[in-house]
């Protein structure tokens, strides 16, 4: 018996001293530490251990914290066509993000990600392919390209353009996604257009939204510099590393109190514990409203609420209701709150609201969340009790996806309004935000027309189509697929999966012959039967989107491969060096999307490098988070090119928005959004206001109508028949499931392609609590099958009437929701560190996707998924071969201080 | 130094050599075998049917008879050169990849995280039936001693680096190390080859 292992190397090569040295970030999390490329040609000599030999200028042996490289952090390219070494290594010189050059596991083996035909990435795609008689088969670009546009604007004329759709990553370099957005939504115009990690084009956190929180308005200084910290849905020091090791545990470390709200305890929740100032709160899936509105309440009762701040930058009755015309009426916080479910007449009738409300009285929120009482009082004197002097502590509030797709809506309220009494939102280490996600690299390339959705829900607005149920519902008729996996990335993606067999597959219509035209008119005849033609664009062959449904398969060019630029979490801005040939014919997104354009006879896509998309999409940037137009005007008034003044600037980077002083000719950067202790004056002083550069609210104040904090209401109710009827029944137990820190999202890298990582993760796994795996005769190394028959999928595209037609109670008594069947086999891991009753597994691994289990229903006010709330049965089917060997995975606990 | 071993070898045996490294990986605790291991390091330079190679040195580092449960003996090794902090430890029973003695239990690992090399001196900790080294006091990576040094949760670019070990009669001998130590280039430095 054998499994997945790897060799570990003994020696590594060291850069000599006249090595090439670009700079670049990290391709994974939205921290994005900088890094350094060495670059030197194979066949001549490598850097010697002596300090003067290397371009590292260390001597080796390194001691702690000094530069290193790993076997892993090496690897060989083409550039220019001739073979080179490259190190890739955390940038020792880092000012900015990864200070000193800390990293997390997936940026240190970043060497590993690039295209080698002798190593795991040999599989790159290397050139266009059409499915003929059922296999891929390379073919020109041209081809490729003329039976793809042929058949896309056959869909368009015959079926309309929401028979045209797009699913999309969101993130991957603004180049790219503005080619992308320019195509489907300047030009083809189609609301069947949605991200990876959304049903529909909406936004993540509509509770933010609507208060007027930018999602990343903090620097990660702010984070370090807050004296209590509410951390909701995730571990940063798991998917966020740096942002933890280099600014929270340091606080931590110096007495900064933390306060958790997590269904398992890993390393940095762990940690904190350890050094006696952080709270736990291991609350049961879904339950975050009733225990934080709690909280909101114990600190409103006690009176500790920050008045002053609350007086001057929470809106008011009459604050509340202003704004028409373009204002709150056209805005979706309007939208959402036109029944009066969230919308408040200020403080005072928010906290008459809570007192009202049963669940908000901490012993039922603690019975609801499964938690002992007593934490609730106490988070609410750690987030919230004035000093001994009666001064205030600094608080911050901190979420990510553990918690805002538990209940998108109804947690992303609650967080708002309990960091608003605290004071948090607007000041440095009182501040609010996301932690996570994939970094910011979205332009605007056109506007989502709303407008030509066929969803609509009750009240005045069209919806975001949600894309997954219109192609459910057979309608899609061409599917263009960039970067995702899009089945197994969905909830309930059982489903999906078994709907994409149909359209496609099983559809007559397959392609028999090698003739162009035959091959056009074959997927025409396809559309016109009701089946779907699918169009992939990526950089490896996707199972299943790939493999088995792509009729076209179009192979991108990637990370360093192509030069690109993207904003972190903090909103900064670098420039991500090409540093080596991509592989075969790959060719960057931003190229094809210019191809594909040409033939559908749009104009403004004749690009001919990444630095001409990029200074064409800046404008669109302007106001937003992220704005990078000042940066072009910059370079332009020295002569270079936008790319070139933002190599300049190297791994520091500016963050946005970005400002120029067209009298010193500064470029100026933006620390934190909503900084109500900035001044006009200091903007205006500081050449921020003239000329092309573009003033807004978000700066100084908050993204809502007035430019204050909408305090809301969090009701519980509009969630709690989901959660009621999703609880455990008999021997059921919660299913949810997240990231893990040796992963980052890109399974395609990590467990598929690194030798290291796989050799940690070979399988799919779930983690159970000692107590529950005992009642199952659980052991860690078994092989488990997780199943559930009560997968609720919400079938069709719906308009919405009355008021709680999308109630989930509603749908359920109207029959638009249908119960399906799933199951996924996994590795078991019995561990104290995930709440007893519930169950942890990694989200995509894309041979069983957990997705499977969660329930297909968005929620109904954002359009989100609650990816986090899924219930399964559990039991064992045998002995994985980790049981008895010791070669790969850990069943070791993560929470060993 | 001077227990380094310095021979000539053919490439027939230099690759029988580094198949025993990979059998010693595929090692699962079912055979005693005391496994001859040896790393080697080719000069460049001479393409000819037999290459200089040097390997690591045998070095005792203690009697099993002395080991106390969980409680590690310090070593360096494969040199004293910097980075070469090494320990030895018997898991009280907890069977191990690579593990000797009639329990399979006895271990050897580098002392420095591969993350960043924070030192991990007093950072052996046996949780149940887990054996794990951290956490690191820099970053907080943890390593499970039972299953080749792999990371349990944590940042490194590689498993600690294990030392190979070799048991004859009742002494143990440390006798080549599988993976980088942080900080070098390589495992055995240059100037001690010369």
């Amino acid at each position: 018996m054998s499994s997945k292992y790897y060799l570990p190397e003994d020696k590594t090569p060291l850069p000599p001293v006249n090595a090439e040295v670009l700079t670049t970030c990290c391709d994974y999390c939205i921290v994005a530490c900088g890094y350094k490329v060495y670059r030197w040609p194979v066949g001549t000599a490598d850097g010697g251990p002596q300090a003067h030999e290397n371009a590292l200028k260390v001597s080796f042996p390194s001691g702690p914290l000094q530069a290193w490289v790993a076997p892993t952090q090496h690897n060989v390219v083409m550039h220019d066509g001739r073979p080179h070494n490259v190190v890739i290594i955390p940038d020792k010189d880092a000012k900015a993000v990864n200070l000193a050059g800390d990293s997390s596991i997936r940026g240190g083996c970043l060497a590993e990600k690039v295209y080698n035909p002798d190593k795991p990435t040999k599989d790159r795609l290397m050139s266009p392919m059409i499915r003929i008689n059922g296999t891929l088969q390379p073919v020109s670009w041209d081809m490729a390209l003329d039976v793809a546009t042929e058949v896309m604007k056959h869909v368009v004329n015959k079926h309309g353009v929401n028979a045209y759709g797009m699913k999309t990553y969101s993130y991957q370099y603004i180049e790219n996604t503005y080619a992308i957005k320019k195509f489907a939504l300047r030009h083809m115009k189609t609301p069947n257009f949605t991200y990876h990690d959304t049903p529909a084009d909406v936004t993540s956190t509509p509770g933010f939204r609507d208060a007027g929180f930018d999602n990343f308005g903090p620097s990660y200084q702010d984070w370090g510099s807050a004296e209590s910290l509410m951390i909701c849905g995730t571990d940063p020091y798991e998917t966020k590393t740096i942002l933890f090791t280099q600014y929270i545990k340091p606080a931590i470390d110096a007495g900064q109190k933390t306060v958790w709200i997590n269904v398992r305890e890993t390393a940095g929740i762990a940690y904190a514990k350890s050094r006696g100032n952080a709270l736990f709160l291991q609350i049961d899936p879904g339950t975050d409203v009733p225990v934080m509105g709690a909280i909101a309440r114990v600190i409103l009762e006690n009176g500790w609420e920050d008045k002053a701040w609350i007086e001057k930058w929470v809106n008011n009755k009459w604050e509340s209701d202003s704004g028409f015309g373009q204002g709150t009426r056209n805005t979706p916080w309007q939208w959402r709150t036109t029944w009066g479910k969230f919308q408040t007449k200020g403080f005072e009738d928010y906290k008459q609201w809570n007192l009202a409300q049963k669940e908000y009285d901490p012993k039922v929120a603690a019975q609801i969340a499964n938690i002992d009482p007593a934490d609730i009082y106490k988070a609410a004197e750690m987030l919230a009790k004035p000093k001994a002097d009666g001064s205030r502590m600094k608080t911050s509030f901190a979420i990510e996806k553990g918690f805002y797709w538990s209940n998108n809506t109804g947690n992303t309220n609650v967080v708002s309004s309990l960091a608003t009494i605290c004071g948090a939102g607007g000041r440095p280490g009182q501040v609010v935000g996301r932690l996570g996600g994939h970094q910011r690299g979205g332009t605007g390339g056109g506007s989502y027309p709303r407008n030509k959705s066929a969803q609509k829900r009750p009240g005045r607005r069209r919806q975001a189509l949600d894309c997954d149920r219109y192609f459910y519902s057979g309608h899609t008729r061409f599917a263009h697929v960039i970067g995702t996996t899009w089945i197994q990335s969905m909830c309930g993606s059982g489903g999906l999966n078994a709907k994409f067999e149909e359209l496609v597959t099983n559809n007559p219509n397959q392609v028999r012959s090698f003739d162009k035209q035959e091959i056009i008119d074959t997927l025409k005849a396809r559309a016109d039967s009701g089946g779907t033609v699918v169009l992939n664009q990526e950089i490896y062959l996707r199972d299943p989107i790939g493999s088995r449904f792509a009729d076209i398969v179009l192979p991108a060019a990637t990370w360093g491969e192509s030069d690109f630029i993207r904003a972190n979490g903090e909103r900064r801005l670098r420039l991500y060096s090409k540093f080596y040939d991509a592989p075969g014919d790959a060719k960057p997104d931003w190229w094809i999307m210019a191809e594909l354009g040409k033939r559908m006879g749009f104009d403004g896509f004749d690009w001919k490098d990444a630095n001409q998309v990029c200074e064409e999409s800046s404008r669109y940037s302007r106001g937003n988070r992220k704005a990078y137009h000042m940066i072009k005007v910059a370079a332009h008034a020295e002569g270079k090119t936008l790319h070139g003044k933002l190599r300049e600037l190297g791994t520091t980077g500016i963050q946005g928005p970005t400002f120029y002083n067209y009298k010193t000719g500064e470029l100026l950067g933006t620390k934190r959004l909503h900084d109500t202790t900035v001044t006009e004056e200091q903007m205006v002083a500081e050449g921020r206001t003239t000329g092309a550069n573009m003033v807004n609210k978000k700066g100084t104040h908050f993204n809502s109508q007035t430019g204050k904090v909408n305090i809301q209401k969090h009701p519980w109710d509009l969630f709690s028949d989901y959660w009621e009827w999703m609880k455990p029944k008999e021997d059921e137990l919660w299913h949810t499931n997240g990231r893990i820190n040796e992963v980052w999202q890109s399974g395609f890298d990590d467990v598929d392609r690194r030798a290291y990582i796989a050799q940690r993760w070979p399988e799919n796994w779930t983690e159970i609590h000692p107590d529950d795996a005992a009642a199952r005769g659980i052991e860690s190394g078994d092989q488990l099958l997780l199943f559930s028959d009560r997968v609720p999928n919400f079938r069709q595209t719906i308009k919405g009437v009355h008021g709680a037609d999308f109630n989930f109670a509603e749908l359920l008594k109207n029959g638009w929701i249908e119960l399906n069947k799933a199951a996924v086999t996994a590795v078991a891991i019995v561990t104290p560190h995930v709440k007893k009753g519930t169950m942890y597994s990694y989200f995509i691994n894309t041979s069983q996707p957990s997705n499977a289990l969660q329930g297909r229903v968005p929620d109904q006010i954002s359009g989100n998924y609650n990816y986090k709330m899924g219930v399964a049965r559990v039991k064992k089917i045998g002995e994985s071969k980790y049981k008895s060997e010791f070669r790969s995975m850990s069943f070791a606990p993560r929470n060993i201080v | 130094m001077s227990e380094l071993i310095k021979k000539d070898e053919t490439a027939a045996e230099h690759a029988q050599c580094m198949l025993n490294r990979r059998q010693f990986l595929m090692y699962t605790g079912t055979t005693a075998a005391a496994v001859s291991t040896i790393s080697l390091n080719l000069f460049p330079g001479e393409a000819h049917a037999k290459a200089r190679v040097v390997g690591y040195p045998r070095q005792h580092i203690g009697k099993l008879s002395q080991l106390k449960e969980n409680t590690p003996l310090d070593f360096n090794y494969p040199d004293k050169g910097q980075n070469s902090q090494a320990f030895v430890v018997k898991m009280d029973g907890a069977k191990a990849g690579g593990g000797i003695g009639p329990q399979r239990d006895v271990v050897a690992f580098s002392y420095l995280c591969t993350h960043q090399g924070g030192f991990m001196n007093g950072k052996y900790q046996a949780v149940g039936e887990h054996r794990v080294l951290g956490q690191c006091p820099l970053h907080l990576s943890t390593y499970d001693l039972t299953r080749h040094g792999i990371i349990v949760s944590g940042q490194a670019y590689q498993s600690i680096p294990q030392v190979l070990l070799e048991l004859d009669g009742d002494d143990i001998y440390a006798v080549g190390v599988m993976g980088l130590l942080f900080g070098r280039n390589q495992n055995l430095m240059e100037s001690q080859e010369s």
